[in-house]
């Protein structure tokens, strides 16, 4: 039990003393929401309903941002460096490992959206009643496992220039094309169409749902279920393909 | 017997190459082996082997009476690999606090610094911004963190500046003194000459040799008598002793080759054949190995 705690803290601090991790997770996303709610002028017929709705986008592109780059990258990195092989010699288990790696990773997001949302209450007064500030927190921590998922996938890459190129362009995509920087309505037919398929645009709807004061669509949640199911899949596969080398 | 490793009959195969033929050696408490070998004769493979980063294709490899997986192995031993390995993002000192903490029984933090020679600007640098001699003393520091019975280094002195060669087999030897059990990989004889007790020669992923350093040496070099004789005085009476390996003619000189050169002279003397200008050759011991390398390259 010391030996994860021990774990946990230091994969946290690995995270927090990555510049990569606090210009990408916390720098861009509050820059952008300060931006986009009050010097562009979006000409949103409803301001309060528009804030809380960005607010939401950002810190699942924050969020999202950091499933894929933050984990993907440092799993290449370890490997590249032998410290993988390292860690192996070690009595340390690989559950332990592993499960360490993800409640660092869950504590970190917890992190982010507890800041972002603290900057958006802060920058533009936005007011949404308690229930909806914990279960739109709730709904952005789950909902990253597919994304989580994605970032082992990119953990496999053998070059971390590659993982991070890839990741980059992979990540931007699903921001765009999922509605997060801007909502999926006022683009084309054909992006609205391929863009609800996304799981960026699931996990984002989750949230804005939630600060409308729905609950999130049935549709959105088994999405997010199914892209889970096929990383995970995929995932395993792949690794299998490189032990058999 | 205090066994603390053992090999049996583990052979390595790659795609089309063998990389490890057929190796069986069994290592007991507090000895000091070196796995002595020109590049490519199996050495990282069996090390390997021995930490189960590598499955043996047939044989069976044992530390302690277990699988090298175990965990109960894994706290026993400790390893510097070839590849500098490092956690980035963290401080030296954190790196080894959390190392530390993975083992039952780790070593104390200042004991760690005293034994690998860390300074306190080490301990407060991060992981990536290490030069390659500091990177040498972390990684030497986490072989040891978990105050191991079993220490595996693999080349542990390329790389490596002469003040700090010489304070790495100091440390050594106080292990050694300590009762650990230490295993490291060279090709340099004179390397495992001066630091271990015992030396098992590999080549062409075989063991060619296993013996104490002084039996190693006498195997791969040859001493001689050589002197000076009237052509027409036959040698035939020397052939006769089983001691003498080797008889040959060059530069007007005949040389006797054997190990035992004082009983050669005896002999030379007994036999009252008339040598003259007598002397006694040394065979040069790096020339030799030099020769059992070059013609391992050439096998590859």
């Amino acid at each position: 039990m010391k030996t994860f705690q021990m774990q946990c803290k230091f994969e946290i601090i690995r995270v927090l003393r990555n510049r990569y991790f606090v210009f990408w997770s916390l720098v861009m996303p509050i820059l952008f929401y300060y931006i986009f709610t009050n010097v562009v002028n979006t000409n949103a017929p409803d301001k309060a309903e528009w804030q809380a709705h960005y607010l939401m986008s950002m810190t699942v592109f924050s969020v999202m941002g950091s499933s894929m780059m933050t984990l993907g990258i440092r799993m290449v990195q370890e490997r590249s460096q032998g410290w993988s092989t390292f860690i192996r010699i070690t009595p340390l288990s690989d559950t332990v490992y592993f499960a360490a790696q993800m409640m660092g990773q869950s504590v970190i997001h917890l992190l982010s959206i507890t800041i972002i949302f603290i900057a958006g209450a802060l920058i533009n007064d936005v007011s949404l009643t308690a229930l909806e500030w914990v279960m739109s927190g709730l709904w952005i921590l789950l909902g990253s496992l597919p994304f989580l998922a994605i970032g082992t996938l990119i953990g496999m890459m053998k070059k971390v220039e590659t993982a991070a190129g890839i990741s980059n362009v992979i990540y931007m995509v699903l921001a765009v094309a999922g509605g997060l920087w801007m909502p999926l309505e006022i683009m084309p037919k054909m992006m609205q169409s391929i863009g609800k398929w996304l799981p960026s645009y699931n996990f984002g709807n989750g949230a804005w749902e939630i600060v409308r004061g729905n609950m999130p669509e049935w549709k959105n949640i088994l999405i997010l279920i199914a892209y889970l199911a096929v990383f995970m899949l995929l995932s395993k596969y792949v690794r299998r393909k490189q032990e058999a080398v | 017997m205090n066994e603390i490793l053992s090999l049996t009959n583990v052979t390595k195969s790659f795609q089309h190459k063998i990389a490890v033929n057929d190796v069986t050696f069994t290592i007991g408490k507090g000895e000091v082996m070196a796995i002595l070998g020109p590049n490519g004769a199996g050495k990282t493979t069996t090390i390997s082997m021995i930490l189960g980063l590598l499955k043996p294709t047939a044989g069976e490899v044992q530390l302690f009476n277990h699988q090298p997986h175990e965990k109960q192995v894994r706290e026993k031993i400790g390893t510097m690999l070839q590849e500098v390995s490092v956690m980035p993002g963290l401080k030296v000192r954190e790196i080894l606090e959390l190392i530390r903490c993975y083992y039952p029984e780790p070593l104390a933090m200042e004991e760690l610094i005293d034994l690998t020679g860390l300074t306190e600007q080490d301990m407060k640098t991060r992981a990536e911004k290490l030069s390659g001699g500091q990177k040498r003393r972390l990684s030497f520091a986490l072989a040891l963190a978990g105050n191991p019975e079993l220490v595996i280094f693999d080349e542990p002195t390329v790389g490596m500046d002469i003040t700090s060669r010489n304070r790495f087999w100091q440390t050594i030897h106080h292990l050694a003194d300590q009762g650990k059990t230490i295993i490291f990989s060279t090709h340099y004889l004179q390397e495992a000459d001066d630091a271990a007790d015992r030396i098992l020669l590999f080549k062409d992923g075989a063991v060619v040799a296993d013996g104490t350093p002084a039996q190693i040496k006498s195997r791969i070099s040859k001493q001689s008598v050589s002197f000076i004789v009237d052509p027409e005085i036959s040698l035939e009476n020397l052939y006769l002793h089983s001691e003498i390996d080797d008889i040959y003619r060059k530069n007007n000189r005949v040389y006797v080759q054997s190990n035992n050169t004082d009983r050669v002279l005896e002999l030379i003397f007994q036999e009252k054949i008339g040598a003259r200008d007598i002397q006694i050759e040394r065979g040069k011991l790096e020339e030799a190995f030099e020769q059992l390398t070059s013609s391992a390259k050439e096998a590859i």
